[in-house]
């Protein structure tokens, strides 16, 4: 069966994209944000995936308005990066880990979870900064992807709760998949950040610290709070932290914080990354 | 989420995106470069195309990005906006938050 190798929670802020682009990695500004990943990078090519699962949420960039997804789930070949406005970015092409995706899809509908399934859709800067930040910019990735997609934008907002629960079917859809894949899972989003009105750039760095530290091994508090509870501590697009616990919650009651990285703010963003085996 | 509000915060629930659909639809439209090259090439016939009103329009026009969104523009497609006309990310948190870019760097993210 396929084995859950490890999880991954980390920001996917759009700068970091638009830094690497420009060659800004060694700047003053984002030198030590950069170099706080190198550990997690190097876990990364040690451990070797063949799968990555990325939660994330779409930024109005493939879905519009006009249809909302609560949960949705690519069962696509290949994955595009999408045009956000400055034309596609430079990098890989994403190929789909589709058998995996197809099996999660069954155990989740089975489980009485609804999601939407794509089977051609682009990604944007929630998937690709993720991956860039955890795999660098190769020629080609060297994992496949299954990316799963949760509204943050337009509320209601699925409950922390909710995405704790999508998170148990996961591991249960890994480990009844019948290869003997590794498969890594990164939770991405936040961490503390608020883009729109007058309390915009709102950042805690307390509460984000407090995250960082609590993910790993008090995580109940985490899945117990309410959406309000989010936007109030991490801001209105900080509440995009719960999209973590779908990685959390896939991983064993007790795990090992192998690495952990902070820094504040990227762009306006608190940011960051954990690195989490089980126990 | 019907609760109390939290100051200042405005979550983009159906009030937003039933006031906001237009704005956001014309401003999504920009991730294709052929819309792009049309509201560089004659703004107002393309908001119009849109059907925005003109409070809507004056809001785009001036790059208002605090009026903007007082009009249900939700942020993350009224970005799009933003590279067409390039603004930084920090310069449009200060205009939410209605303080002058240098004053916001320091008091809200702690930049000297």
């Amino acid at each position: 069966m396929a084995k859950i190798i490890g999880g991954v929670g980390t920001s996917h802020v759009p700068s970091i994209g638009i830094a690497i682009d420009k060659g800004l990695t060694e700047t003053p500004d984002w030198k030590p944000f950069f170099d706080g990943y190198i550990p997690g990078k190097q876990w990364m090519a040690d451990q070797k995936p063949d799968i990555a699962v990325v939660i994330f949420n779409d930024h109005g960039n493939t879905f519009f308005l006009d249809r909302v997804p609560t949960f949705a789930v690519g069962a696509a070949e290949t994955y595009k990066p999408v045009d956000e406005g400055w034309g596609p970015r430079a990098v890989p092409d994403f190929h789909g880990a589709t058998d995996l995706s197809w099996h999660f899809i069954d155990k989740l509908v089975e489980s009485h979870f609804d999601p939407m399934v794509c089977r051609e859709i682009e990604v944007d800067h929630g998937l690709q900064v993720p991956m860039e930040l955890f795999f660098g910019r190769p020629e080609n990735w060297p994992v496949k992807v299954v990316p799963i997609w949760v509204n943050t934008i337009q509320y209601p907002i699925p409950t922390p709760q909710r995405c704790w629960d999508m998170g148990k079917v996961l591991r249960e859809a890994i480990e009844s998949f019948p290869t003997d894949e590794r498969v890594v899972i990164m939770g991405t989003g936040g961490l503390s950040h608020q883009l729109q009105g007058s309390r915009a750039g709102f950042l805690n760095r307390e509460a984000d610290e407090a995250w960082l530290d609590g993910i790993a091994n008090d995580y109940e508090k985490y899945r117990d709070m309410t959406r309000e509870d989010y936007v109030e501590q991490f801001g209105s697009e900080g509440a995009e932290l719960i999209m973590w616990l779908v990685m959390r919650a896939a991983m064993n009651p007790q795990v090992e914080l192998k690495h952990r990285h902070y820094y504040a703010p990227a762009s306006m963003t608190g940011a960051g990354m954990v690195v989490l085996e089980n126990a | 989420m019907t609760g109390p509000a939290i100051p200042e915060t405005p979550l983009f629930d159906r009030q937003g995106s039933i006031r906001g659909y237009k704005m956001n639809k014309m401003a999504m439209s920009l991730g294709r470069p052929e819309n792009r090259e049309a509201f560089k090439a004659d703004e107002d016939a393309f908001l119009d195309s849109y059907g925005l009103s003109d409070e809507e329009k004056a809001a785009v026009k001036a790059r208002d990005w605090h009026g903007m969104v007082a009009l249900g523009g939700n942020l993350f497609f009224i970005l799009k906006i933003a590279a067409i006309d390039p603004a930084v990310m920090t310069e449009i948190g200060a205009a939410q938050a209605q303080m002058e870019h240098g004053e916001f760097l320091k008091q809200r993210l702690g930049k000297m």
